[in-house]
């Protein structure tokens, strides 16, 4: 709860740098970001080591884990000086996730051993999330992409007074991020297909496997249409915007009716 | 023992004005020779630049005596020097430099003003940075001929201090304020390094060529040039290391070419939408910055909505030169206050020196 709050303080901050125009970089929302991945790490850690494994046994510990990932990712491509207003960029994404995983039917009491458990389970699902956390960052650095574009378009005197990057390295970016998240999403879901099932659930008609299988072929589109057809960069980052939203929307969803995840 | 100043500058006197009292380089040592001989200073700094003429003197004399004396001087030294006397000068006739164009300044306002100079406050462009050379080097000349003393020594250092702290903790020296050099910067928001993009000039004009030279000294790697008469633009190119390409054959240069500078003096438009959409799409819709300007414009401003084309004509440009202006301008207030405490700060600090040298 504390880290959430830390990253609502971030998420204030950046709107106060976007009024500023993102003109000075005084690390105040590094910093920040930073705070709350420490607090972040404590309340994963504690949790894990009282399982002993990773802990992702509900749509809490799979959301908080989610956005450890994207924070983890967050810190460090802000270790560049031109990348450092990512984290603020990413904190009201972090700030509204963390407000919502923090409802109480998403954290249902559980038995001594969680359900979810074993390393092969552990392995897919950290670098599921690990990819969901690439497509998040990928996302804001599209986000920071389309502001920076409108600003030029515009000709708004904010687009050469902030230290943003160049259009063209947040568009390098972005893609590197989207393809860095498919490719751990494609271990994930190779790791998952190994992993025993219950007794009568089927691995292609689960609807969590289903919608996993949609969002490998949208970033998929994403990333081919991008690299080898000319899609306009513009496009490209709306795409990227766009699953990532589907992607937070609808996860919880498929999660609750997967028989495969509530073995 | 107090520092004055004396002196002319662009905010107090015309050009035809200052150019009669300015010292040729060569002239200074011999000057500040005859005014510590004189007895009006016993350390001096004189700094002549096209926008300011002007002596800093460390004077035992009172401040109101020392103004009279250094103002004959002046006169005297311009005499002397064989410059065209004021009154046949036109543009300063009947005019005295006795008068409001010559300004003088006792402490501790002089030392505000010396910081004032060196940080750039007191420039016809805020915040510019070839003053602190100039400063440096008048000061250079004066401390090897050995006509500083403690007094001068202690405040150009903390000029010098001064100048580099606003730097570094203001805005004041941040932005492009000339249209060239926003076009530069534009272009480094736009590319990750301008080493992998060339540029096309089209139109062989004197802005084009000044915006590809700029360009090109951060790093752009290779200019072509196009113009309607191919021997202007092969001198274009020769001069700027590039190629020439016949009028014709530009629209083929899209294809490799990232940014786009254009100023002939077409009477329409030379590139429009429908022109450009399949260049574009021959591009892989790689950004483009195209440069216009050519009055009446050159390029259809409808070509900004395509994606991936940045379109900036000459009024964009210098409203972009026009708010970094503007931004140093409200940073104008900090580096007073700087100014201010740091003057302070030397003047006691000239106030403890003085009485320890007295105990």
């Amino acid at each position: 709860m504390l880290a959430v709050a830390v990253y609502g303080l971030n998420a204030a901050y950046s709107v106060f740098l976007w009024r500023k125009g993102f003109r000075r970089d005084d690390h105040v929302a590094y910093f920040l970001l930073l705070a709350g991945f420490a607090l972040h790490s404590v309340a994963l850690a504690k949790r894990g080591f009282s399982f002993h494994a990773c802990p992702v046994n509900n749509l809490y510990e799979a959301t908080t884990f989610l956005l450890w990932a994207l924070v983890v990712a967050g810190l460090a491509v802000g270790l560049l000086p031109r990348l450092r207003f990512l984290g603020a960029f990413a904190s009201p994404v972090l700030f509204a996730v963390g407000v919502f995983a923090l409802m109480p039917s998403l954290d249902p009491p559980h038995g001594a051993r969680p359900e979810f458990s074993g390393g092969l389970r552990s392995l897919h699902a950290a670098t599921i999330l690990l990819a969901y956390g690439a497509f998040g960052l990928g996302a804001v650095a599209a986000g920071m992409f389309l502001m920076q574009q409108h600003d030029l378009k515009a000709h708004k005197i904010r687009a050469v007074l902030s230290l943003l990057p160049s259009i063209q390295r947040l568009e390098l970016v972005t893609a590197r991020l989207v393809f860095a998240g498919f490719v751990l999403l494609t271990v994930g879901l190779a790791v998952g297909h190994e992993l025993p099932r219950p007794e009568g659930a089927s691995f292609f008609s689960d609807p969590k496997v289903l919608w996993s299988a949609f969002l490998w072929l949208a970033y998929l589109e994403l990333l081919v249409a991008h690299r080898f057809f000319g899609r306009s960069s513009r496009r490209f980052a709306i795409g990227v915007i766009g699953v990532f939203v589907f992607l937070l929307l609808t996860f919880w969803i498929t999660n609750l009716y997967s028989a495969l995840h509530h073995s | 023992m107090s520092v004055v100043v004396i002196g002319l500058s662009h905010r107090t006197s015309p050009v035809e004005l200052r150019e009669r009292f300015a010292f040729a380089e060569e002239t200074i040592p011999s000057a500040l020779k005859s005014l510590r001989d004189s007895g009006i200073a016993d350390e001096a700094v004189i700094i002549s630049t096209c926008n300011r003429v002007e002596i800093y003197a460390a004077t035992p004399l009172t401040p109101d005596a020392a103004f009279g004396e250094l103002k004959k001087f002046l006169v005297q030294w311009a005499e002397t020097t064989g410059k065209p006397s004021l009154d046949n000068n036109p543009g300063s006739r009947g005019r005295s430099p006795h008068q409001e164009e010559m300004y003088s300044i006792a402490e501790p306002q002089s030392l505000n003003h010396l910081f004032r100079v060196a940080s750039g406050l007191d420039s016809m462009v805020i915040g510019e940075t070839e003053i602190f050379g100039q400063l440096k080097q008048a000061y250079d000349l004066a401390f090897r001929h050995k006509h500083t003393g403690a007094r001068l020594n202690k405040a150009f250092q903390r000029a010098f201090n001064v100048a580099k702290h606003i730097r570094t903790e203001t805005n004041i020296q941040r932005g492009s304020v000339s249209v060239m050099s926003a076009a530069v910067e534009l272009a480094e928001k736009i590319f990750n390094s301008l080493a992998e993009h060339e540029v096309l000039v089209i139109g062989a004009g004197e802005t084009s060529g000044k915006t590809a030279r700029a360009l090109l000294s951060r790093g752009a790697r290779n200019v072509v040039v196009t113009n309607r008469s191919p021997e202007r633009a092969t001198a274009l190119a020769a001069e700027l290391g590039g190629r020439a390409v016949p009028f014709e054959q530009w629209p083929d240069e899209f294809e490799k070419i990232d940014i786009a500078i254009s100023s002939t003096a077409a009477p329409q438009h030379i590139l429009d939408r429908a022109k450009l959409a399949p260049l574009m799409k021959r591009r892989k819709n790689r950004p483009l910055l195209l440069i216009d300007i050519a009055v009446p414009r050159d390029i259809d401003p409808a070509v900004n909505t395509l994606d991936n084309v940045y379109l900036y004509n000459v009024d964009d440009l210098q409203g972009i030169a026009d708010d970094y202006l503007k931004l140093r301008q409200e940073e104008v207030a900090r580096c007073e206050k700087i100014i201010a405490e740091k003057v302070a700060a030397l003047l006691e600090a000239n106030r403890y020196s003085a009485t320890d040298s007295h105990r």
